[in-house]
């Protein structure tokens, strides 16, 4: 683009200078910004995090992540998944590089938006509290009316199929339905991102199974953007649009891998030849990093 | 057949019913309660031979129906200094709970604050009251208000400093959850770090409630009545001179009846708070 920016009688020359440079920043940066807001609603810029211990969590970390995607970070332990998602969600900062959520430091969605929803581990629930209780928590701490917020937390518990178990307590429940709760509750805000710590990993084959299925409706129905942190190279193929293979010490990426496989996914593709392909595939780029580690 | 069939597991079922039924009963009072009343029953007869066997005055060691004896004779005397020290006592538990609550939270809501004042909150428990109690006496008179302010001291520690721990003990991803919710200071308060301390509060009251009755007496021992009337420390002051042995054990049975039926009192509060969710309350559950 050729911009021209007369000098009038005015300004004299270094004026004239600063304004040009000034202009052009804007004109660059606003439409830098037009393509981050349309296309990414992640974007991790050359991240690196290193602990206060000298631990390199994550080393040059650069990945965009496209809106409505469902991406996994597959990886071993201590490869910095978890790490990576967790400061999409603003819960910690970058040593250096920087991650922008649509466009945005994340920090600043937390505080204006409900853009952003976190799914942990456990699935974290306030044992004082119903199961509707705690997935109106976050309507509640952001205020608004209630009744309407009780609508909204009673559809998205019809939605993970607990609405006979409003009132129950969170001791009262399996694992399985503790973690719908859990993902009931980060969808109560109606996110825009979900992000999601090895969430099924406490649970047994079939109740996770039964859940990836019901994760699959919901990102399609709601057309969010996931990110899932797994280390189970079946559960990434199945759900992924894509897969950001990680490997560890220095946590960084070691492959991405396009799943073409079609949505909606059904159980039975577990057994198709290019499931295994991908299977195979993602297998052999996480094995490729050991071996190479062992050699160092 | 189907339908004899289905009558028989009715039968079966009744039949299980009424032995679960019956049988847990008479076995829990076996397994739990005869050994304690066995127990009892030979500790009380054992102490009513040895003051006989031994040849000791009832001055020395009364046998339990001379404890009795006194126990009915003094009535009059014995209820009214009950009454006095439970009125003291559950105002001191009251005052020890409601500023011991209040001050934790107010501590635990600013960092700067706690950090320069936890440290000192742990010294001060350190100190014995009975030591300082003489100085709450100076300062708030003979009588009543000082045997109060006595039994709130003792009782008032254990609670500031196990709502702080709790305050304190939140789990890290709960509070992530918040932040991510940007919850404000006080939300994050009310909605998670008190209900959080829930058990942790619970148990400085169990603790501090026995202990302000403990503190009523002392503070009656060391603060005298003031001219009104005395409770279990005044009546035990003066049966000690009086060398009135029979009714110092009155009074200290008593003193241990009321110290029990707080407790226990204390605790059913508790486990209504808790009941909906804390583990330690929930034990019937399982």
């Amino acid at each position: 683009m050729h911009i021209e920016v007369q000098p009038s009688h005015t300004y004299d020359v270094s004026r004239y200078n600063i304004l040009k440079t000034s202009l052009l920043k804007t004109l660059l940066e606003g439409a830098n910004d037009v393509i981050i807001k349309k296309n990414h609603a992640v974007y991790f810029r050359n991240v690196s995090k290193i602990y206060n211990t000298g631990t390199v969590a994550l080393n040059h970390f650069d990945f965009p992540v496209e809106e409505g995607e469902f991406i996994s970070f597959l990886g071993p332990s201590g490869c910095g998944k978890s790490t990576a998602l967790r400061m999409v969600a603003g819960l910690g900062t970058p040593t250096s590089g920087e991650v922008t959520v649509y466009g945005e430091p994340p920090e600043e969605l937390i505080k204006n938006t409900n853009d952003i929803a976190f799914v942990f581990q456990d699935a974290n629930l306030l044992p004082w509290r119903s199961v509707l209780d705690n997935v109106l928590l976050p309507l509640e701490l952001r205020g608004g009316n209630k009744k309407e917020n009780k609508q909204a937390a009673i559809s998205v518990l019809e939605m993970v199929g607990l609405k006979d178990h409003l009132t129950s307590y969170p001791r009262q429940l399996s694992g399985g339905m503790k973690m719908r709760v859990s993902i009931a509750r980060a969808l109560a805000a109606r996110p825009k991102l979900l992000l999601m710590d090895e969430p099924f990993a406490a649970l047994d084959e079939i109740t996770r199974q039964t859940l990836q299925m019901e994760l699959l409706d919901i990102w399609k129905k709601e057309k969010m953007t996931v990110l899932f942190v797994t280390h189970n190279v079946y559960e990434a193929v199945f759900l992924s649009s894509k897969i950001a293979v990680m490997s560890a010490r220095p946590g960084r990426l070691s492959s991405v891998i396009d799943v073409n496989l079609p949505y909606p996914r059904e159980l039975g593709m577990r057994t198709h030849p290019a499931f295994s392909d991908y299977v195979d595939r993602a297998s052999a780029s996480l094995e490729n990093d050991e071996k190479r580690k062992e050699t160092v | 057949m189907a339908m004899s069939e289905v009558e028989m597991t009715k039968k079966q079922q009744a039949l299980v019913a009424a032995g679960k039924k019956q049988k847990p009963f008479a076995s829990t009072f076996k397994e739990l309660y005869l050994g304690p009343i066995i127990a009892f029953i030979l500790f009380l007869s054992l102490w009513q031979m040895i003051p006989s066997v031994l040849g000791l005055p009832h001055y020395i060691l009364p046998k339990p129906t001379d404890v009795w004896e006194a126990t009915v004779s003094d009535w009059s005397l014995l209820q009214e200094a009950i009454r006095i020290t439970i009125f003291e006592s559950v105002i001191g538990f009251f005052l020890s709970a409601v500023i011991g609550i209040g001050v934790s939270v107010l501590l635990a809501s600013s960092k700067i604050l706690e950090r320069s004042i936890y440290p000192y909150a742990i010294i001060l428990q350190t100190i014995p009251v009975v030591a300082v109690a003489p100085i709450v006496v100076i300062w708030f008179g003979a009588g009543f208000n000082s045997i109060v302010v006595i039994s709130f001291l003792i009782g008032f520690f254990p609670v500031i400093s196990n709502t702080l721990m709790g305050l304190n003990s939140v789990d890290k991803s709960m509070d992530e959850l918040f932040t991510l919710y940007n919850a404000s200071k006080w939300q994050r308060m009310w909605k998670l770090r008190i209900p959080a301390a829930m058990p942790y509060m619970m148990a400085g009251l169990k603790i501090s409630c026995t202990l302000s009755i403990v503190g009523a007496i002392v503070g009656e021992y060391v603060a005298g009545i003031g001219g009104g009337n005395g409770g279990l420390g005044y009546a035990i002051t003066v049966a000690a001179i009086q060398v009135k042995t029979s009714f110092l054990f009155s009074c200290g049975i008593a003193a241990a009846i009321l110290g029990i039926s707080f407790y226990l009192l204390v605790s059913l509060f508790s486990k209504m708070m808790l009941g909906s969710w804390h583990e330690s309350a929930m034990k019937s559950d399982k």
